[in-house]
């Protein structure tokens, strides 16, 4: 079957897609740790990471629509936090004066973009190359080897079961005309069991299938990452971008403000 | 390099009081084919993954000059190929490369030969270029060919093939049968499609209920028409059908 609701842009070749996935990994997680340790309430430095973030996106060629249809899956509880912020802080309410833009709103605005941006940062990262060079990369960073094999084996499978439920799923649907008379509970009762008691059993098929062929408890290794100049450079310089802003956004901001 | 395989009186249960294999003896020369049909549920799988020591009945299994126990295992593996009906059952890792290089690192090969063993093996496949395609997009023939590319690339000396046939459309058929004729190892064919196992095979062999019912010249077997029936082969449909159509 055809799958493409894991790595569906992971094959398009950009600037980025090129990058060593290590170098990929690092300027993800500290442009996130860099944003998310901007302090609540300052919104000025959101728009130059916005900015910063949306060229990036660009450079990927990956669609804008695709990762905002990906970040809505998980935006609920974003929203929720951002919008309750504002309410749970003791003296900061939603309108004062008649102004909207009150401290707590703001907070919440903030929150709701570092979020946000964490999360575009993620799906990029996810996005822009193969989630097994991914994996390598995390290995080759200090990654337990257990659970990379474990990842690794996780990412292999998640398309087989996708395959069992569409088949079970099918199977129960074409018998099922209208809608389903017995009790509903017990129908998808009884398919998740199914599909769990298949997995199990293909687990054992799987092992002897890797005991055929000689493992013996230790997963070889054939990763052969070579980082370049090439890609620390891009990597080094997005950091240093997103720093520049940490940075100097709050002497510019006093500056604009006051 | 091909070595002969000898089985003798092999039992297996895999739950008490329900035996799957009764007795079965086999003598396989070097480098011979053998075919094994035999309605599902007979224990043909079972009996494939007896040839390296997955599954250890009592009796005897003798790869070339090795017995298959416990103590011998690392070598039997070696010895012994598997190629499963399933390849989504054989195919775990996330690229083609990484698939076909994991028997050859587990045995003891470096990652330059392994390497050279992957390329040889998908080449022989006719898979050149897919070292480092996902083995979940690839097609159902892809991958079954990966699968043999898995085995092949350990260079076994035997080689088991559980249903190759089952769901390849067939010129997929007709390709596969050109790879197994060139193959230089001993092989152990499991298929319930009588024709392509016919055509590539030097003997059949019967399993019925877990015992080897005949053992012999595909043409002695294929022409008793009882014991074939008792194998799930109706060969009077076979003719009336070919008859039919081929005039
Ligand atoms: N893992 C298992 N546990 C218990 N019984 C099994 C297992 N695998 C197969 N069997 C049983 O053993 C018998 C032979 O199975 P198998 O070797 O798969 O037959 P075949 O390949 O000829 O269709 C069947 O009755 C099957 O139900
Ligand atoms: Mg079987």
């Amino acid at each position: 079957m055809k799958h493409s609701f894991l790595d569906r842009y992971s094959d398009l070749d950009s600037p980025v897609h090129r990058i060593d996935p290590r170098a990929r990994l690092i300027a993800a997680f500290s442009a996130i740790v860099i944003i998310v340790s901007e302090p609540h309430g300052r919104l000025l430095p959101f728009a130059f990471y916005g900015i910063i973030i949306l060229f990036m996106t660009a450079m990927t060629r990956i669609p804008p629509g695709f990762i905002l249809k990906r970040c809505l899956a998980v935006s609920p509880f974003i929203i929720i936090a951002a919008v309750s912020y504002p309410l749970s802080v003791p003296g900061a309410g939603v309108v004062e004066n008649g102004y909207l833009l009150t401290e707590g709103v703001r907070s919440g605005l903030t929150i709701f973009l570092k979020a946000f941006f964490a999360l575009v940062l993620l799906i990029l990262l996810t996005s822009t190359g193969k989630f097994h060079r991914l994996l390598a990369g995390f290995r080759k960073l200090g990654m337990p080897r257990l659970l990379g094999v474990i990842s690794a084996l996780m990412y292999r499978y998640v398309f087989i079961l996708h395959d069992e439920l569409l088949r079970t799923s099918r199977a129960r649907d074409s018998r099922t005309p209208g809608a389903i008379r017995t009790s509903r509970v017990r129908v998808y009762g009884n398919q998740a069991a199914m599909i769990f008691i298949r997995s199990l059993e293909r687990s054992q098929v799987v092992y002897n299938s890797m005991l055929s062929r000689g493992f013996a408890g230790e997963f070889p290794d054939m990763d052969k990452l070579r980082v370049r100049a090439g890609d620390v450079l891009p990597a080094g310089f997005f950091i240093l971008l997103l720093l520049t802003v940490r940075i100097i956004s709050q002497p510019l901001t006093e500056r604009l403000f006051n | 390099m091909a070595c002969g395989i000898k089985i003798e009186n092999l039992s297996f249960s895999y739950t008490a009081g329900n035996q799957v294999l009764k007795n079965v003896s086999l003598d396989i020369g070097p480098g011979e084919k053998l075919g094994i049909i035999g309605p599902s549920g007979a224990g043909k799988s079972t009996l494939l993954l007896h040839l390296n020591g997955i599954l250890a009945g009592d009796g005897v299994v003798m790869i070339g000059d090795t017995k298959v126990e416990k103590r011998s295992l690392p070598d039997i593996r070696r010895q012994v190929g598997l190629v499963f009906q399933n390849p989504d059952d054989q195919l775990f890792n996330p690229t083609v490369e990484e698939d076909v290089a994991f028997g050859p690192l587990n045995f003891g090969y470096t990652r330059g030969e392994a390497a050279t063993r992957v390329r040889q093996a998908l080449g022989e496949m006719n898979l050149e270029g897919f070292e480092n395609a996902d083995s979940h997009h690839l097609s159902l023939g892809e991958r079954k060919r990966v699968a043999l590319a898995t085995v092949l690339a350990t260079s076994p000396g035997v080689i088991a093939f559980d249903e190759p046939f089952s769901s390849l459309d067939s010129v997929m058929v007709v390709q596969l049968l050109g790879i197994i004729g060139r193959l230089d190892a001993t092989l152990v064919i499991v298929s319930q499609s009588l024709l392509p196992l016919a055509s590539c095979c030097d003997r059949l062999a019967v399993l019925v209920g877990g015992e080897i019912r005949a053992c012999g010249r595909k043409e002695e077997v294929l022409a008793d028409e009882a014991l074939m029936r008792e194998g799930g082969v109706d060969m009077g449909f076979y003719r009336e059908a070919f008859k039919k159509y081929l005039e």
